[in-house]
């Protein structure tokens, strides 16, 4: 496995929107990174539909149905259409795989009709357990991977997936504002994790001409800036949460070293860390996916995308249509505004007025922005001896940037707990294997059911 | 880069009182008090074992423990605690009442029992795990389900250990739907637990639509909302005051 030990970018300047170092090209005459940004639509059924294969499919038949048709309507160029499994789908393999295939059929026959662009991405739902199970040996896993290979072989362009390996340590250690916890969760455990599944959905994709697409932390720096929340929540520490980012970037980064090509999953709020280290193409949700939960960088997020979108909406009627349509036309307008600026010249121009709006609105935002965002993998990059060495890096080096800016405010409550956080990432081993010896120690005792085994340790 | 009214820091806006420990009746539990309140977890078991030379065991859990565990509740309230602070004084005060239990030679009588599970399909349990570590650090019994519980699994947890409450963690709308089939097979075998739902996608109007179910909007309403079912309070009743 090569690991990326250089920027793909020579500045946070080059960075744009629609356009990726390595463009990729799937589904019918879609192009991801290519010099547009195309939106990507995740419908989700309705409580109720998953009762039986039957009503799952006639549901998504519907929801991308009127995803596609809204599309045409308004004359958008193409569309991406995740299916984000439910459980179900994975749980019955040849549920998800008939969807993809489903889904699939329908895009041609609108593709034939019309021309419009499109593709499929089939995201495996991870129901592994790895405090309960052997998460390298387990049902949960075979049927993950048999879902993959259905799903490839009826037709699904792109795979992905949100894995959960290491989530039973972060869980613990994000609730305790144990920043040990999760750099060894995430940056270590989760790597590995990472490196292991990857290797096997490669495969899959290349056995059936799919791409192998995108990754995300979903399960664990996606819950610490969740559970840090908005301007009023005292949960989760926001610098804790923002220095949790950049060791999920370390994280999810595997994937790419393993062979995935992306675009990235929408919801690695570390992806355009990840575009400024390997130039993959990267999807990015904000303010579309007020749908399913609220961020504090709605339009700050869009500054480098290629793939713009919405997260995940229950399928329900509104007064301009389904909600497959609406948020379609949405993200499609979305795009289409970042498609003019292209166009005309003035993409750099838009590129600002999405970083002023959120950049000092929280420092999660602040991460993200691609200045930042490109020192972060800097920091990575030029540490990547191992797992963990990159990601404590990343972790330091995001600190040390929102310490840095005057204008990044922070109450003293979020001071003290970054100082603490930075002064602790400091302090630890500056051998993986010590600060591995030092946790299996630490965790083991505290947290019932876990195993170094689980991640080949 | 100038900075325009695009958006406004509340967060800034309001800085909140520095916090203060309730005094203890003495040096040796204001000690164990401001270890939990500070959530000093290598130095509990010490400080326990210290005031248990000279007080009952009770003593230390109700002016020490306990008390300390109402200053963090009332800090966490006011917001001048986040959620991490409160879950290590929780852990902290669980490992002093621990020391405590070895000096009675048995464990504490609990306030009530209570069954917790994370819904069939949903791997995501860490709603569950908050409310697990307050429930515990609030004085009840928590048998622990786990997650990816499948109904029948639950139903007979509920019959097994009787508890005063049952609750139910989901983040899809596609999982929650397994808590109004739990819902409907304990009203059939005539069983009227108040049966909590909470987390992710969990609505109001969801939980609200099927009969034994309150929804918790808060891990934190945990507690009070075991109280109040060990009491004997209805889930109508519940439900009236939690939900309306």
């Amino acid at each position: 496995m090569a690991k990326f030990t250089s920027m793909a970018y020579s500045s946070a300047d080059e960075m744009i929107f629609g356009t990726a170092k390595k463009p990729v090209k799937y589904g019918r005459d879609f192009e991801v990174g290519g010099g547009m940004v195309y939106p990507e639509i995740v419908n989700h059924p309705r409580p109720g539909s998953e009762e039986t294969k039957k009503s799952l499919m006639r549901e998504y038949e519907k929801m991308t149905n009127d995803s596609l048709e809204r599309a045409v309507t308004l004359g958008f160029p193409g569309l991406q259409i995740e299916l984000e499994h439910v459980w179900q789908m994975t749980k019955n393999p040849d549920w998800g795989g008939d969807i993809a295939g489903q889904t699939v059929r329908q895009q041609q026959d609108w593709y034939q009709k019309y021309g419009i662009k499109s593709a499929v991405r089939a995201t495996i739902a991870d129901n592994r357990k790895p405090e309960q199970e052997n998460i390298r040996d387990c049902k949960s896993l075979e049927l993950a991977l048999k879902t993959f290979e259905l799903s490839a072989k009826n037709g699904a362009d792109n795979l992905s997936i949100e894995s959960v390996g290491g989530k039973e340590i972060s869980d613990y250690s994000i609730v305790r504002q144990d920043i040990r916890g999760v750099l060894f969760g995430i940056g270590v455990l989760g790597s590995r994790d990472v490196e292991f599944l990857w290797k096997q959905i490669v495969e899959i994709a290349n056995k059936y001409g799919a791409t192998p697409g995108g990754e995300t932390n979903c399960a664990q720096a996606n819950v610490a800036m969740f559970m840090a929340g908005g301007m009023l929540d005292k949960s989760v520490p926001h610098t804790f949460a923002a220095v949790t980012r950049a060791i999920g970037a370390a994280r999810t980064l595997t994937a790419y070293e393993m062979g995935a090509k992306g675009p990235t999953k929408d919801c690695g709020y570390e992806d355009p860390i990840i575009k400024a280290i390997t130039g993959i193409p990267i999807a990015t949700e904000g303010k579309t996916c007020a749908c399913a939960h609220a961020d504090l960088q709605g339009n700050l997020i869009m500054a480098v995308t290629d793939l713009w979108s919405n997260e995940a909406v229950e399928y329900h009627d509104m007064f301009g249509g389904t909600t497959a349509a609406v948020f379609t036309e949405i993200l499609g307008y979305d795009v289409a505004l970042m498609n003019s600026a292209i166009a005309l010249g003035k993409a750099k121009d838009l590129q600002e007025m999405m970083i002023y709006s959120d950049l000092y609105r929280d420092v999660h935002s602040f991460v993200v922005a691609p200045a930042q965002a490109y020192e972060i993998g800097k920091a990575i990059v030029t540490n990547n001896t191992d797992y963990y060495s990159r990601a404590r890096a990343g972790a330091i080096c995001a600190a040390k940037l929102i310490l840095g800016d005057p204008k990044m405010l922070l109450s003293k409550f979020e001071t003290e707990v970054l100082q603490k956080t930075l002064r602790e990432l400091e302090s630890f081993p500056d051998n993986e294997g010590d600060f591995i010896e030092q946790c299996a120690a630490i965790y083991t005792k505290a947290v019932p059911g876990f195993k170094l085994a689980n991640y080949g340790l | 880069m100038a900075t325009a009214e695009v958006f406004v820091r509340y967060d800034l806006k309001k800085e909140l009182a520095e916090k203060k420990v309730a005094a203890g009746k003495d040096e040796l539990l204001q000690k164990v008090m401001d270890a939990v309140v500070n959530g000093d977890e290598d130095n509990i078991v010490a400080y326990v074992n210290e005031a248990l030379t000279v007080h009952d065991p009770l003593v230390v859990i109700r002016e020490g423990l306990v008390k300390a565990m109402d200053e963090v509740s009332r800090l966490w309230d006011e917001g001048i605690y986040y959620l991490p602070q409160t879950i290590i004084s929780s852990d902290t005060m669980l490992a002093g009442l621990e020391e405590c239990e070895k000096k009675m030679g048995h464990a504490v009588e609990k306030k009530g029992v209570v069954v917790t599970h994370t819904a069939e399909g949903d791997i995501h349990d860490l709603g569950q795990q908050i409310v697990n570590a307050l429930l515990r650090a609030n004085g009840f019994e928590v048998i622990d389900l786990g997650k990816d519980v499948p109904v029948d699994d639950v139903v007979n947890a509920v019959k097994q250990y009787k508890p005063a409450m049952l609750t139910g963690t989901a983040l899809m709308t596609t999982t929650m739907t397994a808590f109004n089939k739990i819902a409907n097979r304990l009203r059939r075998d005539g069983i009227e637990v108040p049966f909590v739902c909470g987390g992710g996608a969990v609505s109001l109007e969801y939980v609200t639509s099927f009969d034994l179910g309150i929804w918790g909007k808060e891990a934190q309403q945990a507690p009070p909302m075991a109280s109040d079912a060990v009491a004997g309070v209805s889930w109508t009743k519940m439900r009236e005051k939690y939900n309306s």
